[in-house]
């Protein structure tokens, strides 16, 4: 009785197997004499000048991120490794309110583009710094350190002040965003960017780990930024702006939405706004302004390390209030 | 491929960059060459992580077991494999939302995207952008005022970046192009009408903001070359339109020569 079972039960197996067995290599053997047939003739059709280029400027745009993503990821995972708790609570002030201002200055020192900046930020708030001066510092690092400001100087040549209003736009929407997060940020939107080492582990070893995975998984999201920044700059060709540079109002709105689907690093963006020359210098402003703190690229970022919830609502926000501080700062000292 | 799967994917990462910046320069297609040195220290450090990853492969079992599972597991060692099985499962359907908190040693899901641009490169590497990114945006010139330019360097005929002749050609109230001839470079766009231009594009940080400046070649006595063809042409400034006015652009060249060339080590013009 017994021994008929299992002999009935290993028929049964054996059938199944080999039934798998051919159905699963007539389905392979077709895709694969198809997939050799079609694969070449519709690789030649499909490359296109169009597609070669979506190609180059999606490979550009990674392989422009990869080293600015790297340092922040291993500031960030020395932060994780390195730099016990107490430091940041110590350094910074307890109230919140003053905590974000002083947060949004201290993006002076971390010297790199956009990219640099979450996964750094994403330390910050592990190590127990308040989500609200976390982003402060977020949105300002890569709009207010020197090698942006000197890009921007050197990019409009005689115009100090443009380089000032950069500083002060960007300063007053990263400490706004603070203080609107703290004041109304819900927790539950933010999807707490958790250690998945061991908590003990600290040092090297804690170091390695971090980095590889801030890194493996920001730049996931890299690629992904860098896709849909390909296609929009392929798909929506940029003389379509010319149309705009009538209206103030307008080509302030335009360049502001070009700078986030543009996704230009936030080192060379005063290179680019400097060649938009029909629009107004506001416009070029707010181009400048939006680039570093909303773009696709950070979007998907930003979803990465703190969800999607998040990164939806806080670019939003972000987006209306860096148009509002460019104009206002436009209008008083450009 | 779960346990060596960061390692591959950072190797492979490393090894792409590494092999457009140190063992070429293809990187000259995608961004602009300051950005070397950076790019090869990135490619070093990531082929060492790959190799802390492959070696070091996984210090902890399971990195959110509690210890009371730990305890399980050493009693019921026979199901221990099941059991690493079931939390594997577990451990994919988190990857899928992107939720990857427990994930510390085998790699998030989104990461084997970084495989593309990785092995486009390795494999393939994309062409440098041409003609056809320079036809669709209308070409740039730079914002700036009418002034007195610096002499131009002695030499006879004097090569120049379509940037600085362009520039001088529609700004300099100096004229110091005047009686001059200059070289050069770059590629070939044509007009529906047979008028032809030398383009080259600007590259301030990566190709994504390339910018187009153009000269247009009149008086060639050879036929237009077609699109895309890298050459260089030797002539001098044809003053037309008042300075600084839509007239004046774009910069005219009375050309003399022209003559076909590779495609430089550089396709682009830095700023």
């Amino acid at each position: 009785m017994q021994n008929q079972r299992t002999v009935v039960d290993g028929l049964r197996v054996a059938v199944r197997a080999l039934v798998y067995a051919v159905l699963g290599g007539t389905a392979l053997l077709a895709i694969a004499t198809v997939a050799s047939v079609l694969g070449p003739m519709l690789a030649l059709d499909l490359y296109t000048p169009p597609v070669a280029a979506w190609w180059t400027v999606f490979t550009a745009i990674a392989v422009q991120g990869v080293p600015f993503l790297l340092l922040g990821t291993v500031v960030s995972a020395a932060i994780g490794a390195f730099v016990p708790e107490e430091v940041f609570s110590r350094l910074l002030p307890r109230n919140q309110a003053l905590a974000v201002p002083v947060a949004g200055a201290a993006g002076v020192v971390l010297p790199g583009c956009e990219c640099a900046s979450v996964p750094v930020a994403g330390s910050l708030m592990r190590r127990g710094v308040a989500p609200a001066a976390a982003l402060a510092f977020l949105l300002s690092a890569p709009a207010v350190n020197p090698v942006v400001l000197v890009a921007t100087s050197v990019a409009f040549p005689g115009q100090p002040k443009m380089v000032l209003a950069r500083l002060v736009a960007s300063l007053a929407t990263a400490v706004l965003m603070g203080w609107l997060w703290a004041r109304f940020g819900r927790d539950e939107w933010l999807r707490p960017p958790r250690r998945h080492t061991d908590p003990a582990a600290t040092g090297l070893r804690a170091f390695t780990a971090g980095l590889q995975h801030d890194f493996l998984h920001a730049g996931g999201f890299l690629v992904l930024g860098a896709a849909a920044a390909a296609t929009f700059n392929i798909v929506v060709p940029r003389s379509v702006l010319d149309l705009f540079t009538g209206s103030p109002w307008m080509s302030v709105l335009l360049l502001a939405l070009l700078a986030v689907v543009l996704c230009v690093c936030s080192e060379a963006d005063a290179f680019v706004a400097a060649s938009l020359s029909g629009f107004s210098p506001t416009a070029r402003l707010a181009f400048m302004v939006v680039g570093p703190m909303v773009d696709l690229k950070l979007i998907a970022l930003q979803a990465g390390t703190f969800g999607r919830s998040f990164a939806l609502r806080f670019s939003s926000v972000t987006w209306v209030v860096a148009v509002a501080s460019s104009v206002l700062v436009g209008w008083w000292l450009l | 491929m779960r346990r060596y799967g960061p390692a591959v994917l950072l190797l492979l990462t490393g090894a792409a960059i590494l092999r457009i910046s140190l063992f070429s320069e293809l990187y000259l297609r995608y961004v602009q060459a300051g950005l070397r040195p950076y790019l090869v220290v990135s490619g070093f450090l990531l082929v060492l992580l790959a190799v802390a990853a492959a070696v070091g492969g996984r210090p902890e079992r399971e990195p959110h077991a509690e210890q009371g599972q730990h305890a399980e597991h050493g009693e019921h060692t026979g199901r221990d494999q099941q059991r690493e099985h079931g939390e594997h499962g577990e451990h994919s359907e988190h990857d899928e939302h992107g939720d990857d908190q427990h994930g510390g040693h085998h790699s998030p899901r989104v990461a084997w995207l970084l495989t593309l641009p990785a092995l486009a490169l390795l494999l393939f590497p994309p062409p440098a952008l041409g003609s056809y990114s320079a036809e669709r945006e209308a070409a740039q010139r730079a914002a700036q005022g009418i002034g007195h330019f610096p002499a131009l360097p002695a030499g006879n005929p004097v090569a120049l970046t379509l940037a600085e002749f362009s520039s001088r050609a529609i700004y300099d109230s100096g004229r110091s192009l005047w009686g001059r001839t200059v070289r050069l470079t770059g590629f070939v766009t044509r007009d529906a009408d047979g008028t032809w231009y030398v383009t080259r594009l600007l590259v301030a940080c990566c190709a994504a903001d390339a910018t187009t400046s153009e000269v247009e070649i009149r008086n060639a006595d050879a036929d237009a070359p077609p699109a895309d063809t890298w050459v260089t042409v030797t002539g001098t400034w044809h003053p037309k339109g008042r300075l600084g006015t839509d007239e004046a652009w774009p910069p005219v060249l009375d050309t003399t020569g022209v003559r076909r060339i590779a495609q430089p080590a550089n396709p682009y013009e830095n700023r």
